[in-house]
């Protein structure tokens, strides 16, 4: 290794290519008759793409080790399953069943505004948004790094967790929010199990892919990377890092959001189990093992992770156990001796492929 | 040829000691100026001081005839104040050409930066820093690849790309070979009268070459001000440096 | 919980009685930081696996007691040990690989604890388990007036106190202290004068590894054994060092300050908002210290 960008996996065109036809192919499952059961877990694997995508702009290319993805996560998916409950309410009915059982008569104040869908959307969309502003904003402006913003961030998504677990009466608590019926927005139903859904899901997760990837190879992303080497040289270059930290917070958390609200219409379901410390964490082995200046390698990564888990779940009862135990020992691997994940491997692999013609002029250190 | 910086009774103090005690200076435009003094004399302090990297305890810095002390680093740079570091700060992760690119800084907004991308920078500029720091044939290499000498240059084009109106260079010879030194002084010679220059150095040989007015700093204060020769010939100054051996042996 | 009775009206007894139990609160914290403390103080690691290390301690109580009939008293050395060989291997094996990484430490150590936890569910199953507290005495109340405080949050009050004058003993009056502490102040240095320090690092993170056995055993006692119980300390953990400043006085003052808010803020409202409160409040204090309560003064260069 010389430093010099010869290699093919370098070469921005060849990345560009190389997401279209990703998503190109798995845009092709639904043709393949899949199963409807199948599907929605292709469906969910999507959103667990997002959730590592999220994980690897902030922490991979951010250098932000936010173990608190599940935050903007967690709060998108509870509004959202807040809307589709009271889709299903109706004036004659007004109050969701799990609270009747826990003694409230009228539907509380909080819960009033998504009766109207669209206001729904825009609290799942705002909330996490704002709440992320301002808690980027706290950490940021004191220049908290490294292993504090780990801290911090862990330590704010278990205070959501015990708020969802506690405040029974408007999250249901351990239960969690069970919409009984499919989200319906202009007059259509997406149901949950349909090829609808699914490219909904894939559709977002190239959208937010390709921009993150688009914003990487502006200035912008040279610079979220140039703080992640080293912040008070950028600072001292007359830009200020705090406000640069917050925007990609912000934008990685409303990847985490978008994927909170995909999670919900999915799965019909929101439970504290979206503000799990091991979850959160999950994200970032994701983006880990696939690498971590890889968003592609992110993806790759939470979808044969999660596929991986499914099938041996499916075998028996003793490898379900054995899975969490196989996945630390993976993590442990990879950060010990592949630091740069599988993406840094194929790297590595593709460094022996010679392309000819090609100059350096019209090549560049790009990250993937 | 008016003021540009001045530093008023600046003091950092912690508890009863001081880093910087009373320290006043002045630099004119287009000069350049040699900091030196012993270890723990308060040079790199001074440079914290002025950049808005440290909090001072007391005094003025005045830049441009308007007060900075209290302004954060980043408004501080943009006021132009631009500053090389002891240990080179470049992004090892980032290729040569990206990180004087990074250095352009047109806007600093991170939302019109998103729109921007990298073959509109101004190309006269880039060049001629790319010439002046010779890093012509590097500039796809990832920066922490370079040799130290090749480091130390890239953060000094990456501070000139700024175009600031005062340079503060923190040893910038230091750990580089001789001929390496020659090639800064080279590059030196050339900035003297264009830019505003504070050096700080330990490099007698260096400062010989390139210095017009030397500063020397003893214990946070200042001892000594002037040409070469008169600073050289201080018995203060000679006290200071190793007894009364005299600077020039302490290169 | 229901919405109209949230609010506890102030009543003087049961409050005092609140602020005796905010102590004993922060002494169970600075219990569960004091490990965390010295490894991140003397190596800057994270250990995300602490939780685990105290998860590690109270089964190897449970089973001591079980297969050993060892009595409980006598199961706290045992615990100190046994989890700081664990200590040991972990920092040989994987720590001392990563000390030019430290984030990745913090990962890293995650998957020890995902290993741990995963290995203790398949070997002991998912249910609780119960560590036997002896003598029987500290399992009652101690009473004097409006005070019911449990005799074992008292003992762990005393022997946290214990722990960590012992601690600072180690560290502020035996040769090996001043070693952890040259290697803590410049491991270059250090190492020019002949102090090794790898060897260092894997004592210290035995050690403090070991503190978190005997958290473990004693927290066994307090509440019920399980594999994930680890997450149910270790975040408390972490905020008492991180505003502590991430030195032992620092974590001590700290671990009294939000232990008494907490029982503070549980006693007016209830225990899961008081701690979604302290938190948020962590969050603002650290913007305006970002150092923590007791910043440790270091000349730059």
């Amino acid at each position: 290794m010389n430093g010099q960008s010869s290699n093919i996996y370098n070469d921005p065109k060849a990345q560009w290519f190389a997401y279209i036809v990703l998503f190109g192919v798995l845009a092709l499952i639904p043709t393949f008759g899949t199963e409807p059961f199948q599907l929605r877990v292709f469906s969910s694997y999507a959103v667990y793409a997002m959730l590592a995508v999220s994980a690897s702009m902030v922490w991979g290319f951010g250098g932000i080790l936010s173990l608190g993805q599940g935050i903007p996560y967690g709060l998108a998916a509870y509004c959202m399953g807040a809307t589709m409950q009271m889709q299903f309410q109706t004036p004659d009915d007004p109050i969701p069943s799990f609270m009747l059982t826990n003694e409230l008569n009228e539907l509380p104040s909080v819960w009033q505004p998504f009766w109207n869908t669209s206001v729904g959307l825009i609290l799942a969309l705002g909330v996490p948004t704002v709440v992320m502003v301002v808690f980027g904003f706290l950490m940021f402006q004191a220049r908290l790094a490294g292993a504090f913003i780990a801290i911090m961030t862990l330590a704010m998504l278990n205070a959501f967790y015990s708020m969802a677990q506690d405040l029974q009466p408007f999250t249901a608590g351990f239960n969690g929010i069970s919409p009984p019926n499919a989200f319906k927005a202009f007059g259509v139903e997406v149901d949950p199990y349909s090829s609808m859904l699914y490219w909904i899901n894939l559709g977002v997760l190239a959208l937010v892919t390709l921009g993150s990837k688009y914003m990487l190879q502006s200035k912008f992303g040279t610079l979220v990377r140039a703080t992640r080497d080293d912040a008070e040289r950028v600072r001292f270059l007359g830009y200020s890092v705090a406000y640069y930290q917050i925007v990609v917070f912000v934008f990685a958390g409303l990847i985490a959001t978008l994927a909170g609200i995909l999670w919900v219409m999915t799965q019909q379901y929101v439970s504290p189990t979206a503000f799990e410390t091991p979850f959160s964490i999950y994200m970032v082995i994701w983006a880990a093992v696939g690498g971590r200046h890889s968003l592609f390698g992110a993806i790759v990564a939470a979808i044969v992770l999660n596929y991986l888990q499914t099938e041996l779940a499916d075998i028996s009862d003793m490898w379900q156990k054995a899975w969490l135990l196989i996945l630390g020992g993976i993590f442990i691997a990879v950060v010990l001796l592949l630091p740069r994940g599988l993406a840094g491997m194929f790297e590595y692999l593709m460094g022996f492929i010679k392309i000819g013609g090609r100059n350096s002029s019209s090549t560049r250190v790009s990250e993937n | 040829m008016g003021v540009l910086l001045e530093l008023k009774d600046l003091t950092k103090a912690y508890d009863t000691y001081a880093v910087v005690d009373h320290l006043n200076l002045t630099i004119n435009e287009g000069e350049l100026r040699c900091l030196i003094g012993p270890n723990g004399a308060g040079k790199t302090t001074t440079m914290d001081l002025i950049t808005g990297r440290q909090k001072l305890t007391g005094g003025k810095v005045i830049f441009d005839g308007r007060e900075i002390n209290g302004l954060k680093e980043h408004q501080i740079v943009r006021r132009g104040i631009g500053r090389k570091f002891q240990v080179p700060a470049v992004f090892r992760d980032l290729s040569v050409r990206e990180n004087l690119e990074v250095a352009f800084n047109r806007t600093p907004n991170p939302f019109s930066n998103m729109l921007m991308f990298f073959n509109r920078t101004d190309k006269k500029r880039f060049d001629e820093i790319v010439e002046l720091s010779g890093l012509g044939d590097r500039l796809d290499h990832k920066a922490g690849f370079l040799s130290h000498g090749e480091t130390q240059w890239l953060e000094i084009g990456m501070v000139l790309t700024q175009n600031p109106r005062l340079l503060l260079m923190d040893e910038p010879t230091a750990g580089m070979t001789e001929q390496e030194t020659l090639k800064t002084s080279e590059i030196f010679k050339r900035l003297k009268g264009a830019h505003t220059l504070v050096v700080v150095e330990h490099d007698m040989t260096f400062v010989r070459e390139i210095a017009e007015t030397i500063s020397v700093l003893h214990l946070g204060k200042l001892l000594a001000e002037g040409p070469m020769h008169q600073v050289e010939n201080d018995p203060k100054v000679r006290e200071v440096y190793l007894g009364a051996e005299g600077i020039s042996d302490a290169a | 919980m229901s919405v109209h009775d949230f609010w506890t009206p102030f009543s003087a007894g049961p409050f005092v009685n609140a602020l005796f139990l905010g102590f004993t609160l922060g002494a169970i914290w600075l219990l569960a930081a004091l490990g965390l403390t010295i490894i991140y103080g003397t190596m800057g690691v994270i250990n995300m696996a602490h939780g685990e290390f105290i998860m590690v301690g109270a089964y190897f109580t449970f089973l001591l007691q079980t297969e050993g009939g060892i009595p409980w008293l006598a199961c706290l050395p045992l615990a100190f040990i046994g989890v700081a060989i664990l200590g040991w291997i972990v920092e040989r094996l994987l720590i001392r690989h990563l000390y030019a990484r430290p984030l990745d430490t913090l990962l890293a150590t995650w998957g020890v604890s995902l290993v741990l936890v995963q290995g203790v569910r398949l070997i002991f199953g998912g249910e609780p388990q119960y560590v036997a507290v002896q003598p029987h005495a500290l399992t009652q109340s101690a009473e004097l007036a409006f005070i019911h405080i449990p005799w074992l949050r008292i003992f762990i009050l005393g022997a946290t106190l214990a722990l960590a004058a012992g601690t600072w003993a180690i560290l502020y009056k035996t040769i090996y202290g001043i070693r952890v502490r040259a290697v803590m102040q410049n491991k270059e240095m250090a190492a020019s004068f002949g102090i090794n320090a790898q060897q260092v690092y894997g004592m210290t993170f035995a050690y403090g590894a070991g503190l978190a056995g005997i958290a473990g055993a004693m927290f066994g006692g307090l509440k019920t054994v399980f594999p994930d119980m680890g997450l149910g300390y270790i975040v408390e953990a972490f905020l008492v060092v991180v505003t502590g400043g991430g030195h032992l006085f620092g974590s001590i003052y700290s671990s009294a300050i939000l232990g008494e808010l907490n029982s503070v803020f549980s006693y007016f409202t209830n225990s899961t908002f008081a701690r979604f409160v302290l938190f948020v409040l962590i969050v603002v204090f650290l913007r305006f210290y970002p150092q923590g309560l007791f910043p440790e003064t270091k000349a730059r260069r």
